[in-house]
């Protein structure tokens, strides 16, 4: 049992999996053959889960460098036959909406479902954007489960609907169902998958010339209202529950089981008529009309953006009789539901004086210190910043931060503070385009790691050269996309499934580009980097050029994993108390976390959670951290990439 | 007093403590005893050191979230983050905590004292469980093992009688990697652990 993959288990099984895993069990029940995302959380999971099987089960499946090319190689691949599964957190969607508002205009051959995996309350996240209005926008049906184990089935539904009426679909996850476990029951899995199959030229559909898309117009109207009355048809993922009431609740996704829930927790249960909405869009308006027939009053449960809520008063406009229609006035608009929050419009729209739970006050108060998430111990980030703050004092230069998304926009916060912008993923050398030809007393930097280049901010470089925006751009490059948990990427040198693949350096594309001034550097070595990006900083004010530098070490979380694992014996360092001053210049200033504080002051390191990178001794102003073990050579190794 | 329909189990500490193998370890455990369980996790930016909440709900249940103010039993990793949770603990409700403080890497943070702590949790429950799961699992063997630590001591205090069985717990763990030292600390737990 232990060494067949958990995902592989027989049908008739019952196992707790992550909505995540459930989605990616649900593409293999469907035969999918070709699946390309970008990693994104909480989207990540679908397809690290299916890279572990991929091989046994003839999947490719593949990180792609951004969601744009991730979607245009999943349209490629089901314009063979092939069903295809893109995937993307919310705001991936923003990079691939070009290829996604043509894909609803051409059609699908193969079964094609885009997941997007949103994000209410902003867990990790820039914004809480509802990806169901791109369903709206592009005339793409959107599937919504409501909890890990439907979106197993919900998922297969969606393949076998897509390839049945030639159009795509959107699934939409949210983190409360992919980032949460349920049981999930398996079931069966097809004896063959279809991962070849033939492109069968067709121009006038395929290119979408305007001429062409005209055409094309017309034919995704049509092709929508056949959507709109299959959509109905889809039970029991949309159904009625308990009809005829006068009052009826319709829940959309995840808010069906806060409703459910609520309902039960108010001993109402037998008294609502509920519509159960697996589609939000388009809303399966036959079950609705029917609850409407005996409904005076109608409350719509769903989380962020009215996307069912302004369907529903539309469709009901024409209905001959008076119904009274709430939905986010009885249930915010902004952040993720709550029990607390769905109870209270629930208990609302029944008239129910009920006491919603709240949480509790205390007669004394305590000051509770924050604990923000921090840079890993042993984080090569963390020396790159402490060198940056030299080299930019040491250069007398006002610098602008122009940061971007990854473990490094943790810089944003105290001591660093090196992050002025984050916008979007790859957005850093854009901005550092503007500010570079708008500034007059300060000097654009932007900081972007590895996998963040590949994503996006390529082209921003090409244009830094091109427009000649002078400004430095920090690479902060530890061979993985290590915020979403260290999955590969092309500077790696592995792929997605573990096989080898031709590492990109950065440097070389760099130079290839037209960066007259490459450097790389160490970030456990504070003197040399704060050199490096001094003289490089230096070169931007004079030659009025970008100029590009690389720090260069392996995530310290890969690393303290694999020498636990392989047991590499790592370094150790300790506090000699004599020498120690308490000036706290390794706990206030380089914040390592495993650094700790005795009562009077001094440091003390905790020998369970320090990785042995030795930074602290250099930046120790007394020499008062010593190393008192040495680590094996092959620990060393490790970090070099 | 009959077994209520739902338990409500919120799981609190500092990412990498191993909240999350906790909450699994636990919850399969519930699904193999035939108790449906639900297990929402928070993701991203809270690895990296930051606080972390899980909520484990079991029984009859939906949602995959613990209403605010609604938590049966609070269980911390750590104390400070045991007293950020602790309005979110219902009246009567129980905290199982690891008696242990970790200073949040801030510059210049001020850390509470264990004994201003506890007095604080005092003011929302009379049953309060204290283990000192660091010197427990340093002695086993790991302090990685702090986690099952913990784990035992929940189920050490015969709260989750009735939805979760020690002998599935045991059973799950056996399937983890390093699975004799994290039964050893499992059990330790069960029993090396005060009211206060």
């Amino acid at each position: 049992m232990a060494s067949k993959h958990k995902l592989l288990a027989p049908s008739g099984t019952t196992r707790l999996l992550m909505g995540n895993e459930a989605i990616a069990r649900g593409a293999i029940e469907a035969g999918v053959g070709f699946v390309a995302g970008y990693p994104g959380t909480p989207s990540t999971e679908i397809i690290e889960t299916l890279a572990t099987v991929a091989k046994d089960l003839g999947i490719h499946v593949e990180w792609s460098t951004n969601e744009k090319v991730a979607l245009e190689a999943v349209y490629g691949a089901q314009l063979t036959g092939v069903r295809s599964m893109a995937t993307m957190k919310h705001v991936g969607l923003n990079v691939a909406a070009d290829p996604f508002m043509t894909l609803a205009y051409t059609g699908v051959i193969g079964g094609t479902v885009v997941v997007s995996a949103d994000d209410p309350n902003m867990w990790s996240s820039q914004n809480e954007q509802d990806n169901r209005y791109f369903g709206l926008k592009a005339y793409v049906p959107v599937f919504e489960p409501s909890e890990p184990g439907e979106a197993k089935e919900l998922v297969k539904l969606a393949f076998q609907f897509s390839e049945e009426v030639g159009h795509p679909v959107l699934f939409r996850s949210t983190t409360r169902i992919s980032h949460v476990r349920g049981p999930v029951v398996f079931g069966e899995t097809p004896k063959n998958i279809t991962n070849k199959g033939v492109f069968k030229k067709h121009p006038e559909r395929f290119t979408v010339i305007p001429a062409h898309a005209r055409k094309l117009r017309g034919e995704l109207i049509e092709r929508w209202e056949t959507i709109k009355e299959k959509i109905p048809k889809l039970e029991p993922f949309n159904r009625i529950e308990n009809p005829g009431h006068k009052t009826a609740i319709l829940a959309s996704g995840l808010a069906y089981a806060y409703t459910k829930e609520s309902l039960r927790m108010l001993g109402i249960e037998n008294k609502v008529t509920l519509v159960k909405i697996a589609t939000p869009v388009p809303v399966p308006e036959e079950q609705i009309l029917q609850a409407a027939e005996n409904a005076e009053k109608i409350l719509i449960v769903e989380e962020l953006e009215p996307v069912v809520e302004m369907q529903v008063k539309n469709l009901l406009y024409n209905v001959d009789k008076t119904i009274e229609i709430h939905g986010k006035d009885y249930v915010p608009l902004i952040g993720e539901l709550t029990l607390n929050k769905v109870l209270n419009g629930v208990a609302r729209i029944v008239d129910l004086k009920f006491s919603v739970p709240s949480k509790r006050f205390s007669n004394t108060t305590i000051k509770l210190p924050p604990r923000p998430p921090a840079m890993c111990p042993g984080c090569p980030h963390r020396g790159t910043f402490y060198s940056l703050r030299r080299a930019v004092n040491k250069a007398r230069v006002k610098p602008v931060y122009s940061g971007d998304i990854g473990c490094y926009s943790l810089g944003v916060l105290p001591p660093f503070r090196e992050q002025d912008t984050i916008i979007e993923m790859g957005g850093s050398i854009g901005l550092a385009n503007g500010f570079a030809h708008t500034l007059e007393k300060q000097v654009p930097i932007a900081i972007i790691g590895d996998s963040t280049f590949f994503h996006s901010g390529v082209t921003g470089l090409i244009n830094a050269v091109y427009n000649s925006a002078p400004q430095l751009i920090i690479v902060l490059d530890n061979r993985v996309t290590a915020m979403t948990g260290e999955q590969p990427n092309p500077g790696t040198g592995i792929n997605a499934v573990g096989d080898p693949a031709p590492l990109i350096k950065i440097e070389d594309i760099a130079k290839a580009v037209g960066v007259e001034y490459v450097d790389v550097f160490d970030p456990f070595e504070i003197k040399d980097g704060t050199d490096a990006m001094y003289k490089a900083l230096k070169y931007v004010l004079e030659n009025k050029k970008p100029a590009l530098v690389i720090a260069k070490r392996a995530c310290a979380l890969e690393i303290d994993r694999v020498a636990k694992r392989k047991g590499v014996e790592t370094p150790m360092y300790q506090v000699i108390s004599e020498k120690c001053t308490a000036c706290g210049v390794c706990y206030n200033a380089f914040t390592c976390p495993a650094i700790m504080v005795e009562e009077d002051g001094k440091a003390v390191i905790d020998e369970s959670l320090c990785t042995g990178c030795g930074v602290c001794a250099e930046v120790c102003p007394f020499d008062a951290i010593v190393k008192t073990r040495d680590g094996d050579p092959e620990w060393y190794e490790l970090w070099n990439i | 007093m009959g077994k209520p329909e739902r338990l409500n189990i919120l799981v609190v500490g500092v990412g990498g403590q191993g909240l999350i193998t906790m909450s699994n370890t636990l919850a399969r455990a519930a699904l193999l005893d035939g108790t449906k369980a639900l297990v929402a996790e928070t993701h991203g930016l809270s690895q990296r050191g930051g606080s972390v909440e899980v909520h484990v709900r079991l029984g009859d249940v939906y949602a995959p979230l613990i209403p605010e103010g609604g938590a049966d039993v609070i269980v911390a990793l750590e104390l400070i983050e045991a007293a950020r949770a602790a309005n979110n603990l219902k009246n009567n409700g129980t905290i199982v905590a690891n008696d242990r403080i970790i200073r949040p890497a801030v510059p210049n943070v001020e850390v509470p004292e264990r004994e201003e702590l506890l007095e604080y949790l005092k003011q929302f429950t009379k049953t309060i469980y204290l283990v000192d799961a660091y010197d427990i699992a340093s002695k086993v063997g790991s302090t990685l093992s702090q986690n099952m630590v913990v784990l035992g001591t929940l189920m050490g205090t015969g709260l989750l009688e009735g939805f979760v069985s020690i002998k599935a717990v045991e059973k799950i763990i056996s399937t983890l990697r390093r699975a004799e030292l994290n039964l050893e600390a499992f059990r330790r737990g069960l029993t090396d652990f005060q009211r206060i």
